[in-house]
């Protein structure tokens, strides 16, 4: 019975009416595409984008620029008294990054021993592209600050 | 027939009138504002569809729904530059793409869109009726395997020489299955001409396809397949496939040539798809006309130019889910099983007419 | 350059007028649709016959073991996402593995599961884009559209777990480096349970298709003693009947824990590798399944040394069942911080040195075929 099937089956070509078939009925379906620029792709909490730095919570520790795999990140700080509080603190000089060689990998984000952390790459910015070589390539330490389409740091992941 | 065909056509007299102007009105209308915006449109078409099949939508930004995108490419096509290989056959380079497009026109020319010329002072439906309409088209069909073959050699290069060859062994194979399967539709009409073939349905009261069954659905299966072949779709697209080794007969054209080629395939799409409607499917027949008699009052072209669209869909469709044959596969095929089968489908169909 | 032709091809007709043909060199170069990279072989052949295939790699060698000796050990986690780059996790977790067996740190069990989840999403996923290209190399349009809408999903699923879609960086030596998100359980469940029916999809377009079956029967046999000769790994050598898979052989992570079958085939021709994965991507959708039921709770990092470093002269090789092949890695500590040398075994590489045994005797046509079920990725072929 099944050599009867199988013969059946080759002549009536029945594999390839059941290929049609799944390609007709894909066609029905609804489609996948998001149609960007209009509808946007929102990512995950999680999602490792541009950085961003908070100068105020940072503790010149510079566990990220050795915790990089590449050494992009170039960190200067000097101490100095404070007038307000008279007491010896770190100024930050230099926080510079290079993006070119970025590979966003986070573990600059990960070795950052402060809470919440003062660079954070959970900015959900992956729209990086510029129309000129210097505008985004290697930011410094007021641009890290001023991104203002970035989100600040948040911790909560919304269930 | 509007008023003022009319007064031309007393004016002119009627050898005149019917001998050159009204051929040449039915060109224009039928051919160069009918066929022509539908092979360009044809293009867009393809596209979507096959992005719907693959779960994505084809080309939508140039325009509402893509609808101006065949507009961009042939825009584009144009203004590229013509090259010209050095070395190249100059003649027989800018011969070829003709050579590949024309003969799809002038098939269409005795392509019967609808029926013959209802009265005395009406236009048919059709530019000529020739009384030999399938061997017409045959001897047409093959001198198209000339413009692959020429395109190929003239490149002077070793890849297009190998595909042009190997695109025309495929056509000229497939040719053989394709004649012979149109030879039951021949046997059951008993007339060459493709306005008789339709009209011997019209008479028997049922399309070729499901006459004897099954002798009918095989001979119209065999001239599917070979149609495909015919024009290098998938799944027998290997010549032209861009994932082999050889890029096929058109890789060193460009700008306006590679359009001309590529508007001589669906051009050629085109034909195999209104042959198969003519001789199979009832051409501009209605369906059921005894059952549904309203249909009747449609005109025969929207039933011709439905059915039509029927077979290009097929094309698509075809496109978008087989593999390609390999190259020794697909000529064992063609000479293996579509030939034999072919032959053996006349023999049953000259058995059935003689005994029933 | 000396680049030396095996013996040639020679069908004992070659020396009669009337079969005189000469044999032609030519070059699949390294920009070709179908090389899944730059690969450039150059083919000897004679008509449509290859008569010897010679591949010729270093087109995307970037140096990577020379990287792994200028930083830590868990610095250089990123690095190894680059090499395989379409099945990141595995390299992920063979590299700490071996970190693991040369600083000696035990991992804790929840760590292990949620390893062995995204391990074997990751097989999926890999065995998603090696159909998707193998599919269209052949001519079938609609498979690679469809394997990657499913691919989607999972690299959410990764996205949503360690933040990035392809380099995934997600996990270090001794664990992982976060948990879980919320969400992330019901959201893999719901894949897992949609998943089978798209493999269903898949094997209805071409398992039983006619045209699929005669481009890939028969075509690149490897014999099992050969295979086994050559070093080959993975669904190309289970695809010739040998039972050998390193989950079942020498269990690591989660995987003596779970209950799954390892396909063998049986000819060793395309087609029998091609239903190798296929069963492949079911059995691991399987794995995922038992390994949420599974989930043990706990800490996800073993206690580790603020600074880790391996002895003089230790070192640890460290062999998983990658969607190719066996990756290890092979680490030699030197008493400080960074690995003094650290070797990779990359499943491509090894499987590509079969590719002109494969080819022999072969048409052109099948070769597009044969480059893709070896399933080789030239980032780990060059490194």
């Amino acid at each position: 019975m099944s050599a009867l099937k199988r013969f059946a089956d080759k002549i009536m070509l029945l594999d390839l009416f059941a290929g049609l078939g799944i390609t007709f009925k894909n066609m029905m379906k609804k489609k996948v595409t998001v149609q960007y620029p209009e509808e946007r792709w929102e990512p995950a909490h999680r999602f490792r984008g541009m950085f961003r730095l908070d100068e105020d919570r940072c503790i010149k520790c510079t566990i990220c620029a050795k915790d990089c795999p590449i050494d992009i990140i170039y960190i200067d700080w000097h101490q100095e008294v404070n007038p307000e509080t008279n007491k010896k603190e770190k100024v930050l000089d230099r926080f510079d990054i290079d993006v070119q060689r970025c590979m966003f990998c986070g573990l600059c984000e990960e070795g950052c021993p402060t809470e919440p952390k003062s660079i954070w790459l959970t900015t959900k910015s992956y729209e990086l592209a510029s129309y000129d070589r210097w505008s985004n390539l290697y930011v410094d330490m007021d641009e890290l600050q001023e991104w203002k389409v970035r989100p600040a740091y948040t911790d909560e992941e919304i269930a | 027939m509007p008023a003022f065909l009319e007064s031309l056509r007393v004016s002119l007299g009627d050898t005149l009138f019917y001998g050159a102007v009204s051929p040449a009105i039915k060109i224009l209308v039928l051919l160069f504002l009918g066929v022509l915006p539908l092979i360009t449109y044809l293009v867009l078409v393809e596209r979507k569809v096959l992005g719907f099949m693959q779960a994505r939508v084809g080309p939508n930004r140039v325009g509402p729904w893509g609808l101006l995108q065949p507009i961009a490419d042939v825009m584009k096509l144009l203004v590229k530059e013509d090259t010209l290989p050095r070395q190249a056959v100059k003649w027989a380079f800018v011969l070829a793409p003709c050579l590949v497009v024309a003969p799809a026109f002038i098939i269409l020319s005795v392509i019967p869109f609808g029926p013959p010329a209802a009265g005395e002072g009406r236009l048919s439906w059709f530019i000529a009726d020739v009384d030999t309409g399938v061997l017409f088209v045959i001897a047409l069909a093959t001198i198209g395997v000339y413009g692959l073959i020429i395109g190929g050699w003239s490149s002077n290069s070793k890849f297009s020489l190998m595909g042009g060859l190997r695109s025309a062994a495929q056509m000229i194979s497939y040719e053989v299955p394709q004649g012979l399967s149109l030879v039951v539709p021949l046997m059951f009409a008993g007339t060459m001409s493709l306005v008789g073939i339709v009209e011997a349905q019209s008479d028997q009261g049922i399309w070729f396809l499901f006459k004897y069954p099954p002798v009918g659905l095989i001979a119209f299966f065999i001239y599917l397949v070979a149609g495909v072949a015919e024009t290098n779709r998938n799944p027998f697209d290997l010549p032209e496939a861009e994932s082999e080794l050889v890029a096929g007969f058109h890789t060193e054209y460009s700008g306006m040539r590679f359009a001309l080629f590529f508007l001589g395939e669906y051009a050629n799409m085109i034909v195999i798809s209104a042959v198969a409607t003519t001789l199979f499917l009832g051409g501009w027949l209605p369906p059921f006309p005894h059952l549904l008699p309203f249909l009747s009052r449609v005109p025969g072209i929207i039933w011709f130019v439905a059915k039509l669209f029927f077979f290009l869909f097929v094309y698509i469709w075809f496109r978008g889910t087989f593999p390609r044959y390999r190259f020794d596969q697909l000529m064992d095929l063609g000479w293996k099983w579509m030939i034999p089968l072919a032959l053996a489908t006349i023999f049953v169909t000259g058995l059935v007419k003689l005994l029933v | 350059m000396n680049e030396p032709f095996a013996q040639s091809f020679d069908d004992g007709l070659s020396d009669t007028l009337l079969h005189r043909s000469e044999e032609m060199e030519l070059n699949f170069g390294p920009q070709h649709p179908a090389t899944h990279g730059v690969l450039r072989l150059k083919l000897k052949v004679d008509g449509e016959r290859i008569i010897d295939c010679y591949p010729i790699i270093g087109y995307l060698h970037r140096g990577t073991e020379k990287l792994f000796e200028l930083h830590p050990f868990f610095q250089n986690v990123p690095h190894t996402d680059r090499m395989d780059y379409v099945a990141a996790a595995t390299n992920n977790l063979a590299y700490v593995g071996a970190v693991e067996k040369l600083v000696g740190l035990v991992v804790p069990p929840r760590a292990r599961y949620i390893r062995t989840i995204l391990a074997e999403l990751q097989r999926i996923s890999s065995h998603l884009l090696w159909l998707a290209t193998h599919a269209i190399d052949i001519g079938a349009m609609t498979p690679f559209f469809y394997c990657f809408r499913e691919r989607e999903l999972i690299l959410d699923l990764f996205e949503e777990y360690c933040g990035a879609r392809l380099t995934l960086n997600c996990m270090r030596p001794g664990g992982m480096p976060h948990d879980l998100p919320v969400g992330w359980v019901e959201k893999c469940r719901a894949f897992v349970a949609a998943f089978p029916s798209k493999v269903d999809e898949y094997e209805g377009l071409l398992t039983e298709n006619r045209i699929w079956k005669k481009r890939t029967i028969g075509v690149g046999v490897l014999d099992p003693e050969t295979a086994i000769d050559y070093g080959v790994t993975g669904p190309m050598l289970r695809g010739s009947g040998v039972k050998w898979d390193l989950r079942k052989a020498m269990p690591y992570e989660a995987y003596a824990e779970v209950e799954f079958e390892v396909p063998i085939g049986k000819n060793g021709d395309t087609y029998d590798r091609y239903l190798v994965r296929m069963e492949e991507m079911r059995q691991a959708n399987r794995i995922v399944d038992q390994c949420l039921d599974k989930l043990p709770e706990g800490p996800i990092m073993a206690k580790r040394p603020r600074v880790m470093k391996a002895g003089k002269d230790a070192e640890a090789y460290h062999g998983i069942e990658g969607p190719k092949g066996e990756i290890g890695f092979y680490i030699v500590g030197d008493g400080t911080p960074n690995p003094y040398r650290c070797h990779v075994r990359p499943p491509s590489f090894i499987n590509l040195q079969s590719l002109p045994e494969l080819t022999k005797g072969q048409l052109i046509a099948d070769l597009v075929a044969l480059i893709g079920t070896t399933d080789i990725v030239l980032g780990e072929v060059d490194r």
